[in-house]
């Protein structure tokens, strides 16, 4: 049987085994991934929605009317924003966090990585409800603590000025555990010769966590940049739950923009679109990104 | 430690000590700066828990209570005796959470496997491509995804809601990550040594892979069964009847719908609602922290 075969088909039987492991993970990939991801490009120059059940091609005209849309225009900024202030936020903080857990014994260290990843266990969703308390500008425990200490109570939520900083901070909270972890396993692997080094050499605290740690902790610290980066690009619970990304678009991302236009409004080939061009943006950061990793390898 | 004490010398190893911030004033001060930020990052959870046990006026309260004075169990009350199936959501969520657990490890195991264990044309460029949709905005894939469940009418039966849940999941290449790292330390004597011996590709896969993999996969299994629970978005979609939300879709609804048609929302019953939405998974966690850090730390790429 196998003699009739082709060159290509002999080789792939002759390595069927191999084939026949990886194929029910490639066929869910295939049906879950990759042909979802083409139609959603090809829905993107369609004009369709649930609500009239028809499909009528536009070619780019949903892409073109994207680029004037204000809501658009502000979602894509906010994204962006969100990224910038979250997620060096987060590796800064974590980072600092590490640092102090790290040199402390088994016991603490379980406790307070524990203790810092109970917020993403929780998820945030659940988060938000408690959240959305603790933002009241007459009860709410947040302007009760800042008026302790004489700030004027501040409208979190319903105000375009605080609304976006509000839902960031909310984010922060359960962006940190993970890299806590990730950092934590990396100092526990360091080159301890290296350390003793620097000690030997008479460096001090400072100068050996500046100049010997990070410079080690560097492959870590940006593959937490490339995933936190992912993450934050995909926020949405929380401006769903917090403030559905108002007022006036103040706290609103391209993901929460998606969920409104094709669930809300039920235009799904605009939503598409939106999707489209998240794509675009995840792809050329994630590029920049790994180019910066390629270069620490040398 | 017995590299450093061998490396280092007597005056050198308290220098080292004290380089490790173990000088009691260090010590000190990390304590204090981690526990103040401990408590900054665990007061809303606090505030969460204590709130559902507040009455409705001391919850609204200026300057607000610290610890409830005056517990109540009303909130709890009409958590439960709402009209919603608040114990459906968690059963929900658990059937549902389970469901996307058994379908990934499995996929994830013997995908990572092959790719681990069998040389084959084409195997690096696929891995590759795999491990690419990492980078992906899975958001994007719902709109599809989305028709093609309405269209196949998969939500109008219980089980289909439960497998349109769970399905999009396997798309996941991280547990495919994970097994093939863990899998690659695997080494090839064993199974050559079962080859031998006469046994099948699907025996050296079950009776050698899968048992040696076991610590991997129970720490995928723990870190799926959470990604799975918070898949919000796409379970927000999937469950058109309040009897079908899962624990988070049904916290949200219970929080963004004003309840028994009051003007103010009950602040109690949502501390309440997040409280049951946090608890079992809050649990869980504190039950299996190893695993946890273990899928974090095995699914991470090493630079």
């Amino acid at each position: 049987m196998t003699a009739k075969l082709t060159g290509l088909g002999r080789e792939i039987w002759r390595n069927r085994v191999g084939y026949l492991f990886i194929a029910p993970g490639y066929l869910a990939f295939i049906a879950f991934m990759f042909l979802p991801l083409a139609v959603a490009i090809g829905l993107s120059f369609y004009k369709a929605s649930f609500a009239i059940d028809q499909r009528q091609f536009v070619g780019l005209l949903q892409y073109e009317r994207l680029f004037t849309n204000v809501k658009f225009q502000k979602a894509l900024f906010n994204t962006i924003k969100y990224v910038l202030v979250v997620v060096p936020a987060t590796v800064g903080l974590s980072l600092v966090i590490s640092l102090l857990i790290h040199p402390r014994g088994i016991k603490a260290q379980s406790f307070y990585r524990g203790a810092f990843y109970l917020p993403a266990v929780a998820g945030g969703v659940i988060l938000s409800v408690v959240w959305l308390w603790i933002f009241n500008p007459t009860f709410g425990l947040l302007n009760y603590l800042l008026g302790l200490v004489g700030i004027e109570p501040v409208l979190w939520l319903a105000s375009t000025r605080y609304s976006f900083w509000a839902v960031s901070m909310v984010v922060l909270t359960f962006t940190l555990g993970q890299p806590i972890i990730l950092f934590l396993a990396a100092l526990a692997n360091l080159n301890q010769d290296l350390l003793d080094a620097s000690v030997v050499d008479g460096a001090n605290n400072w100068q050996r966590t500046w100049y010997v740690t990070l410079p080690l902790l560097r492959p870590v610290i940006l593959f937490v940049l490339a995933t936190q980066t992912i993450g934050v690009f995909q926020v949405w619970e929380t401006i769903y739950m917090l403030t559905e990304g108002g007022p006036s678009s103040s706290s609103t991302s391209l993901v929460f923009l998606i969920y409104q236009t094709a669930f809300i409004a039920s235009k799904y080939g605009k939503a598409s679109a939106i999707g489209v061009v998240l794509l675009i943006l995840v792809a050329i950061v994630t590029l920049l990104q790994l180019r910066l990793w390629d270069r620490s390898e040398v | 430690m017995t590299t450093t004490t061998t490396t280092v010398g007597k005056s050198d190893e308290k220098a080292y000590h004290r380089g490790l911030w173990s000088s009691r004033l260090g010590r000190l001060f990390s304590y204090l700066v981690l526990t103040v930020l401990a408590i900054i990052f665990l007061m809303p959870l606090y505030w969460m828990v204590t709130g559902s046990f507040k009455l409705q006026t001391i919850t609204m309260a200026v300057p607000p209570e610290f610890f409830p004075s005056k517990p109540t169990l009303g909130n709890w009350t009409n958590l439960f005796t709402g009209p919603w199936p608040a114990w459906r959501w968690l059963l929900n969520s658990i059937i549902v959470s389970m469901l996307t657990v058994v379908l990934v490890v499995i996929v994830a195991a013997m995908t990572g496997y092959g790719f681990a264990k069998k040389r084959f044309p084409g195997s690096n460029v696929l891995f590759f491509i795999l491990l690419s949709t990492m980078f992906l905005p899975t958001q994007v894939m719902l709109i599809p995804l989305f028709l093609l469940v309405s269209g196949l009418h998969l939500t109008s039966t219980v089980p289909g809601t439960y497998l349109a849940m769970a399905l999009p999941m396997l798309s996941s290449p991280f547990g495919v990550f994970l097994v093939k790292q863990f899998a690659s330390t695997i080494p090839d004597e064993l199974f050559d040594a079962a080859k031998l011996d006469g046994a099948s590709e699907w025996q050296m896969f079950t009776r050698i892979a899968v048992p040696l993999l076991a610590p991997a996969l129970a720490a995928l299994a723990i870190f799926t069964f959470n990604l799975a629970w918070n898949y919000f978005m796409w379970h927000l979609l999937v469950a058109t009847d309040k009897s079908m939300y899962t624990i988070p879709v049904g916290v949200s609804f219970i929080t963004r719908v004003p309840a028994y048609g009051k003007v103010t929302q009950d602040i109690g019953l949502m501390m309440a609602g997040g409280t049951f939405g946090a608890f079992f998974m809050l649990v869980f966690f504190l039950a299996f922290q190893q695993y946890f850090v273990k899928g974090i730390t095995l699914g991470a790429v090493k630079g």
